[in-house]
């Protein structure tokens, strides 16, 4: 069982291995960089038209804001190891994961808003220190704190098949009635606890532009107005994420396409938290070793 | 420069960066010319990050350029300004920012500077490598053609070599397929494979 579990395991992340290699990131990434680019300016543009008082100018910076959170989100970031992870491995329905992948980019601009209204208002912190305040402490806290998930997930995976072994262990002896952990058991981030988790570690860390949008605004006496268009920021970012959410849930649901009876279940949700896991630990620690040494 | 960033691939900060090849009266390279011109977005940055135009009548005056100055070209040792030159196929090291200037044209700052070399040098036939590029990648270089091109002396010539991210690729897999039998290449090397890059002859 622990073999095949293992084979299985390793499969599903060579295939991962063999299709993330032939996705041309190179020329994505610069795609995604350009586009980022022309909305950067959209978003500079905007900002002086407040500044001037234009009324439209609000509108304008909401729509290049949106536009900048999907595309900055398109580059490699923490939300979406998570999310993608958490489709895969917990067996949670799309919808859920959908309201809990919009509440945590909602999350992190309500992040930026406090550090920037809290830190740069009251404080008189230096914009400049913020940016790298975040960078060197609050990133690589995000990023323990997804590792941290991942892990979890590894561990119920383990623990569903642990179960299942004295399940059977159980009815060899001819006497129980247990039949292993059922259906709703292996599906897990079903809890308030794991929700308000899962938000929490992708918000901890704000992001870079949303900081200096709010900044800028406030310079401009327009705080609220930075606020908004934070908020529209999340959306954007949002709106990515969720193809990533959706991608993890189909995987997950071609995956356990076969899977008939309920041990077959079992066994497949087991071996899909421990995968989805092991991805998760193993994409947030490539990212927090850079801080490590 | 003082927008910080620890490891990302996010660039954040889009500079256009042109450049110049300072000659001295014997025909040896003495200097670069490097201009960087920031984004709409980082310039709103940097109004705020320097407190730029405290005035706020719009105006870019002395104080302001100044404080640009200050700022991007007063850089911490270890800090080599983003630019690597390479001649006869070893790194060159170079100076400090000199005179410098700023500017604010179509709501972008610009800053100039000139990066002696610690030695004036030769240039032979073999290409001399000027290449910008920061290793965490928080800002992204683009080189263009320089608006007000410094003359070259006779027989030199400077050719800019966008990254092209097949050449680059194909660039990556040789180096790693040599790794076998080669020591290991510095990271450095790696990363240069992926930025524009100015190359420089003399006949």
């Amino acid at each position: 069982m622990r073999l095949k579990l293992g084979v299985i395991v390793f499969c599903i992340l060579s295939v991962g291995a063999a299709a993330w290699a032939f996705v041309p990131w190179f020329d994505m990434q610069r795609w995604a960089a350009g586009e980022q680019r022309i909305f950067q300016n959209a978003m500079a543009g905007a900002l002086r038209g407040i500044q001037a008082g234009d009324p439209q100018a609000v509108w304008t910076l909401c729509g290049a804001t949106a536009a900048y959170g999907f595309f900055h989100a398109l580059g490699p970031g923490h939300g979406k190891v998570l999310i993608g992870g958490a489709a895969l491995a917990s067996g949670v329905t799309l919808k859920r994961l959908s309201v809990l992948t919009v509440l945590s980019s909602l999350a992190q601009a309500a992040t930026a808003i406090v550090l920037v209204g809290g830190l740069v208002f009251l404080l008189q912190m230096q914009s400049g220190d913020l940016a790298a305040m975040t960078e060197r402490w609050l990133a690589p806290a995000s990023y323990a704190a997804i590792a941290v998930i991942g892990a979890v997930l590894v561990f119920r995976g383990a623990r569903i098949l642990h179960r299942m072994g004295q399940a059977r262990h159980a009815a060899d002896g001819c006497c129980g009635h247990t039949h292993g952990p059922s259906v709703t058991e292996v599906a897990t981030l079903h809890s308030a606890r794991d929700a308000v988790a899962l938000i929490a570690s992708i918000a901890i860390r704000p992001c870079t532009g949303a900081l200096f949008v709010l900044v800028i605004a406030a310079r401009f006496d327009a705080f609220a107005v930075g606020c908004l268009a934070v908020i529209t920021m999340g959306f954007g970012t949002a709106a990515f994420n969720l193809t990533v959410a959706t991608s993890g849930v189909a995987a997950r649901w071609l995956t356990a396409f076969g899977a008939r009876d309920q041990t077959a279940m079992q066994t497949v949700s087991a071996t899909l938290h421990v995968t989805g896991g092991i991805l998760i630990v193993a994409m947030s620690m490539g990212m927090l070793l850079p801080y490590l040494s | 420069m003082c927008l910080g960033g620890t490891a990302t691939a996010h660039p954040h900060v889009f500079v256009d960066a042109r450049t110049g090849f300072i000659f001295d009266g014997e025909g040896h390279l003495n200097a670069l010319r490097i201009s960087w011109t920031y984004d709409e977005f980082t310039t709103l940055i940097l109004f705020e990050s320097l407190n730029l135009d405290k005035d706020g009548d719009g105006v870019f005056n002395d104080a302001d350029r100044a404080a640009v100055i200050d700022g991007e070209t007063n850089w911490d040792p270890e800090y080599k300004g983003d630019v690597y030159l390479e001649v006869a196929g070893q790194d060159y090291s170079l100076g400090r920012p000199e005179a410098a200037a700023a500017t604010l044209a179509n709501n972008q700052v610009e800053v100039s500077f000139d990066l002696p070399l610690s030695q004036p040098v030769r240039i032979g036939d073999t290409p001399a490598v000027l290449r910008l590029y920061d290793p965490i990648f928080f800002y992204a270089y683009t080189i263009l053609p320089a608006t007000n091109p410094i003359a070259l002396p006779q027989g030199c010539e400077a050719q800019i070599v966008s990254f092209e991210p097949d050449a680059a690729e194909s660039a990556l897999q040789e180096k790693l397929a040599a790794l076998g039998r080669e020591e290991t290449p510095s990271q450095q090397n790696v990363g240069r494979l992926f930025s524009d890059e100015v190359q420089l002859t003399c006949g």
